[in-house]
Formats: C-alpha cells, structure tokens, sequence
C-alpha cells in the first residue's frame, strides 16, 4: 500500500508527460552529444587508427598537439582572424543597425535581405569570392585599369587573412547587425531626448549612451564571432587552401586533415578538446574585459 | 497515469539506438563480389556491360557493383565503410598514397601474391608501369588507367608567334613567353596550378619527373628532389615569375579560352569537359611533352594522374575477385570498351602498338599524345605521408618561388630539409 502511494507520487501525470516532453530532446543528446562526447573524450587519451581496439597512451596526444607547430600557427591564425574580422564585421554590423533605423516602409525586406548571405552556402560563395580576389579576377583586372598593379589578395600571408575575413564578414553582418539592431531598439528614447537637451552630441550620445546601453548585444556579437573564428573551415579551404605558407590555415582544417587525410583520429581528438578550451577562455576573457551590466532603472 | 512499462520501453530504445552507434562487422558474402567504382557516367557504364558480360558467361562468383555511395570524395566514403564493416570486396578509383594508407593500417591485400598475378601483367603489358606502384616487393593497388599529365598549347596563338610545334624545353617557352606575354595582361603559361597540395602533382612534380627522366622524388625516408633536376624545375618556376610571364592564380577563369594564358597542364580528363564547355577551344588545342631543360631524345617522362583497384581484406572472396580483375583487366575487348567510354588511357605500354587500339587513336589525336606517354609516366610517391611531402613542397618551394622571396637553390634545399625532418619525426 505504502509502496503504491510512492510510486503514484513519484510517476505522477505531470511528472510523465514532462519527462516525455524532455525525453526526445534527452535522447537525442544523448546520441548525438554524450556518445560521442564520450568518443572523444576516449579517443583524446588513446592511439587509435580506425580498425583497432583504442590503446591508452596518457598525454602523448596532448604533447603531440602541444608541440605541433602547424597546429600552433593554426591557432595563430585565428588570433590574425579575428584582428582583421572584428573590426570590419562590428563596423558593418554598427552600419547595418543604424542603417535600418532610417529605414522607413520596407524594413522587414531590408532585414530579410540582409540575412540572405547569411543562410548562403559557404561553399558557393566562397567559389564566387575566390574568382574575385583571384590576381586574374575581375578585382585586380579593374584595379590594373585604374592603377597599373595587381594585388596579390590570396597570395600574400596578410591580405590572403583580410580576404577570407572579408567573406567571412559579409556572411555574418547582416546578422550581427540584426542583432545590434535589436539592442538599439531596446534603448529608451527618452534617455537620447534627455542627452540632447544636455547638449550631447553625437558623438557623445554614442560612446556614452548608445553603446554602452547595447552592451549586452555588443557582447553577443563578439561571442558569436570568436565562435565563428575558431569554427572557420570552408573559406579558407576553398579560397587559399590554408595557404601561402600556412598562414590562413584554421584548426578546423588541421584537425579534418589529421584525422581524414593523416588518419590520426587520436590527434585530431585532442586538437579538438584544445581547440575548445582555446575557444571558451577566449570568450571568458572576453566577457571579464568588456561585459557590463546594464540596468534601467 | 502511464506504467513503469513505457518508460522501462523509452529507455530501451534508446539503449538500442545507442548500441546501433557501436561498430559491427557486416557478415561478409561468400556467393557474390561485391564491387565499388568511381561515382561518374562514364565509368559506370562501362562496368555495367564488362560485369554482365562477366555474369552471363559464368566465369566465376557473380558480381554485384554499385558507384561509391560519396557526395564527397572517395576516400571519406571507403574509410567509413571500413570502420562500418560495410566495406566491399573490390574498390576501384583509389589513388596510390591512399592504398599505401590503407595497407599501412592492415585494410588491403598484396596483389602481387596472387594466383595469376604475373599472367595478368604480361597479358596487359604492364610490368613496366608497376615499377610505380611497387613497394618492397608488395603491389597493394592495380593501376586500371593513367593519365598522363601533359602540356595544352593555343595552336593559333603559337603560329601567330612564330612556332609550328609545342615548346618542349624552357627555352622555347621562354622564347614564345618574350613575344606573346604583356606583363599583367596576359600570359605565356600556366605555370603553377594551384594552392592546394595535390597541385603539386600538376606543376612541381610533373616538372621534376621531365627533367629527371622519371627519377623519384622520393625514396623510403628521404627526399630526392634537392638535385640538378629539381634546381632546373625551381629555376625555370622562378624565371617564369620574376619575368611577369605566368599569372600568380587563373582562378577567374579557364584561361586558354581567352588566352590569358597560351599553355597550361592539363590531363585527359579536361578533353571531355573542354568539349562540352569550351568546344570551339579544344578545336585549337594542341597537346605538346612536359618541358624541361634539355631537347627530348625519347618520349619524355611526366606525371601520372592514375587510379587503381584494391581487394579488402575482410573480403572473403579474395581469390575470386582477383579472378575477376585478372579477367577484366585482361581483356583487350574491355580494355578497349574502357578507353571508348572513358576516354581514360588504360594502364598498359602497347597501347600504340596494340593493333586492338588502333582504330581509336587514329581518329583521336589528343587522346594519342596521351597514350603515347603512358609508359613514361609516373605515379606520385608510394608515402602515406603524401599530404605532408606535398604541403611542405607548396608553402617552403613553390609559394617562395612564385612570390619571389627565395632563391630556387634555398627554396629547394629548405623543402627538401623539412621534409627530412617531418618523415623522421613521423617515422
């Protein structure tokens, strides 16, 4: 009897359709995030190569990583990424935001189009882009018209980074700028009216009150594109193949060409734990140096 | 209120489903071969007939064949469908660095310790050509064709410029690049074909195999190329930069349409896309030798883009399949059939010779050139670190040489260095 009461208290209505409700998503973590998160976790610690049975080797495939140099330029790289992709990819996205602004009947178009090169696929654009930026592409034939010298867009360590981070750029902006777009909608306009009465210009208005009130969004634009830094893998092996000389590899292609083409899926499992860990103290270090708390009172 | 009994159900599925994630070994047929080929019209047509000639005479176990089930490339779908177990008896299009890989990690048998091996390379006159795909003394891949890599030439733009045949050493390039290339509009050559490793196969190598006479770039542990025919391909690369007469990329377009470039290496699988895209061009291709330094004296070496067929290991008809290769390679009606539909040389020395072919080549000046040099061209080096070799040779040799921030000397003596190193490190 006791035993009954139990059961229907602990397998109440409630409690089943709310497990059933969080058990297709549970389930499908499950498969697809703890199983082969578990994989991962295995393979990082083991020497495995496909066809045999995982044998554990501790920290040789952390050491490896480690002292890869190829994997550290990698790492590099995404560092001169994001150097060259924040500015242009915030600039744009600010752009987009207060463009949309002033945009009057149409707006939900405006901001739909901008999306559209956002959901286009990497692969297609980034085979439009590498005819672009080609020193035979119609870019450099227009700037030899004009100028008499060809760029070397993807050809050079510095520009062949600017170029894929160009394309990268106008991939996300409109996004970003939809997103800022959304804090800027959020600011109380009574806090501008009352910084114009006070005189502010604009300038002021944006450093002292725009901005610092679209902390929140700001912060989520940098999250998303530190994310997106360390998972960039199509342009740059589309359009420079990593090179010259390494310099526009991503850790996303070392750890597909170690395991796929090397056939060390031990390494590359490792490359990816590091990666991740990389990727997270980025953006912590992120959020320690520029997040803010925005309160309005 | 639902019973203990659907949970205890939820979560057995799951369990299932999770263990279905665990790796299982297909039970492997033993009343069939089973058989994969290159995902593309042309190859599989010429399967279907040569496997239902093969079924209908009932000259061994019946085959089955299907294309290699990839969206991507080959090599992706085979590795999976070995770690699946759902691997099949024989796979063609598999190129020799990955069948090396694959033998590395146990996945291939050695051809050449099977019954009627020897047979099948006289009947196919291919002994000279398995020097390539030899390695100690093991075959783990059977050529089925090469391709040749050789040089396309505009011929209206190099009668326009003085020259009735194709340049065939450095200094006719060079003579023709004075006369027809204008800096930074257009230029005399190709030179390099691209930024990703296996580009190399298409500019360096098959540079380096013309100068040397085949020589290999590569021998167990060591780089060769650090010698007098390495140093003429790196100085003939850097003369071709320095004088503003090849383009840093063609990426933009196919540059003998227009004649950006008059010459560019291509291989024998460009005539079909050429006559479907560009025919009014392939009209006015002609084919000319890999160039190196000196005139050739015989036909001259160059780089073979080739694909081969492998048996698995887990196959339990071994010996079948390989009758079935014996028979298929073997053939000269196939072999024949094969050359028609595929346009692809097949990897035997005779094919000039071989009465059976000579209709073929009459009729097909292009594909003649290429056959003519199947006998001397080479596979790429049998490594299983042939990515790395060839990522060294791009960012330490070519990339320098084309921007011109290294003397051909230093940037071969460094590429040649660094890819000591690496194969040490890796063993």
């Amino acid at each position: 009897m006791l035993r009954n009461l139990w059961l229907r208290r602990q397998w109440s209505r409630e409690a089943v359709i709310g497990l059933s409700l969080a058990g297709a998503y549970l389930l499908f973590t499950a498969v697809f995030w703890a199983y082969p998160f578990y994989w991962l976790a295995k393979l990082s610690v083991t020497q495995w190569r496909f066809f045999d049975e995982p044998v554990f080797t501790g920290t040789r495939n952390l050491l490896l990583s480690v002292q890869d140099p190829q994997f550290l330029q990698a790492l590099w790289n995404v560092v001169r990424f994001l150097g060259l992709y924040l500015p242009i990819a915030f600039g744009g996205a600010l752009i987009v935001a207060f463009g949309l602004q002033h945009v009057g009947r149409g707006k939900a178009f405006v901001a739909l189009c901008f999306l559209l090169s956002n959901v286009s696929s990497g692969v297609a654009l980034s085979l439009v882009f590498a005819k672009i930026f080609s020193s035979t592409g119609p870019l450099n034939t227009m700037l030899f018209a004009w100028t008499g010298v060809r760029v070397p867009w993807t050809n050079d360590p510095t520009l062949a980074m600017l170029a894929i981070a160009l394309v990268v750029a106008w991939k996300f902006v409109g996004y970003y700028g939809l997103i800022l777009y959304s804090g800027l909608l959020a600011i109380p306009k009574e806090i501008q009216d009352a910084a114009r009465l006070d005189h502010a210009g604009p300038w002021t208005r944006l450093t002292r009150i725009t901005l610092p009130m679209m902390n929140p969004q700001l912060m989520m634009v940098l999250t998303f594109a530190i994310l997106v830094s360390f998972g960039l893998f199509t342009e740059p092996f589309i359009i420079t193949g990593g090179g010259p000389s390494d310099s526009t590899a991503t850790p996303q292609m070392m750890i597909y060409e170690t395991a796929f083409r090397r056939l060390q899926p031990s390494h590359a499992a490792m490359m990816s734990i590091l990666v991740a860990l990389v990727t997270y103290a980025l953006v912590q270090l992120a959020r320690r140096l520029f997040e803010r708390k925005v309160v309005l009172a | 209120m639902t019973s203990r009994r659907d949970a205890l159900l939820l979560a057995l599925g799951g369990a299932a489903l999770l263990a279905g994630c665990g790796r299982q070994q297909a039970e492997k047929r033993t009343d069939r071969i089973q058989l994969w080929v290159a995902p593309n019209a042309a190859e599989e047509s010429f399967w279907k007939i040569a496997v239902a000639r093969w079924n209908a005479a009932r000259l061994g176990l019946p085959v089955t064949f299907t294309t290699i089930p990839t969206a991507g490339n080959s090599e992706d779908t085979v590795l999976s469908a070995l770690v699946a177990g759902t691997e099949p008896d024989l796979c063609t299009n598999v190129f020799s660095g990955f069948a090396v890989q694959l033998a590395a990690l146990g996945q291939v048998v050695n051809l050449a310790a099977m019954p009627g091996y020897d047979a099948l390379l006289e009947a196919r006159h291919m002994r000279s050509i398995m020097a390539g795909w030899e390695q100690g003394g093991q075959v783990v891949a059977l050529p089925i064709y090469s391709s040749p890599t050789l040089i396309w030439w505009r011929a209206d733009l190099l009668e326009a410029n003085g020259l009735s045949a194709p340049p065939a050493t450095y200094a006719d390039v060079y003579r023709f690049c004075e006369r027809y290339a204008v800096r930074g509009t257009r230029y005399g050559m190709q030179v390099v074909a691209g930024r990703a490793w296996q580009d190399r196969w298409f500019d360096f190598i098959s540079y380096y195999y013309a100068a040397s006479g085949g020589q290999p770039y590569l021998s167990g542990n060591k780089a060769l190329y650090d010698n007098l025919a390495g140093l003429q391909a790196a100085r003939f690369i850097d003369r071709m930069y320095r004088q503003g007469w090849t383009a840093l990329d063609f990426d933009a377009e196919e540059p003998l349409v227009s004649g950006l470039a008059a010459g560019a290496v291509r291989g024998p699988w460009d005539v079909e896309r050429f006559a479907n895209i560009y025919p009014d061009t392939l009209a006015r291709i002609v084919v000319g030798p890999m160039i190196a330094e000196a005139p050739p004296t015989t036909t001259r070496s160059t780089f073979s883009d080739s694909k081969g067929v492998v048996i698995f290991r887990n196959s339990r008809v071994q010996r079948e399949a390989f009758a079935f290769l014996n028979w298929v390679l073997g053939e000269e009606a196939l072999n024949l059939l094969w050359l028609q539909r595929t346009g692809l040389s097949p990897a035997r020395d005779d094919l000039l010779t071989n009465p059976a072919f000579a209709d073929y080549y009459r009729g097909n000046v292009i594909a003649r050139a290429y056959a003519d040099h199947v006998a001397t061209a080479w596979p790429p080096a049998l490594s299983e670190h042939t990515i790395d070799i060839q990522k060294i040779m791009s960012a330490r040799l070519v990339e320098p040489l084309m921007l011109g921030t290294t003397s051909p000397a230093a940037a071969l003596g460094d590429a040649v260095a660094r890819t000591d190193r690496m194969l040490e490190v890796q063993g």
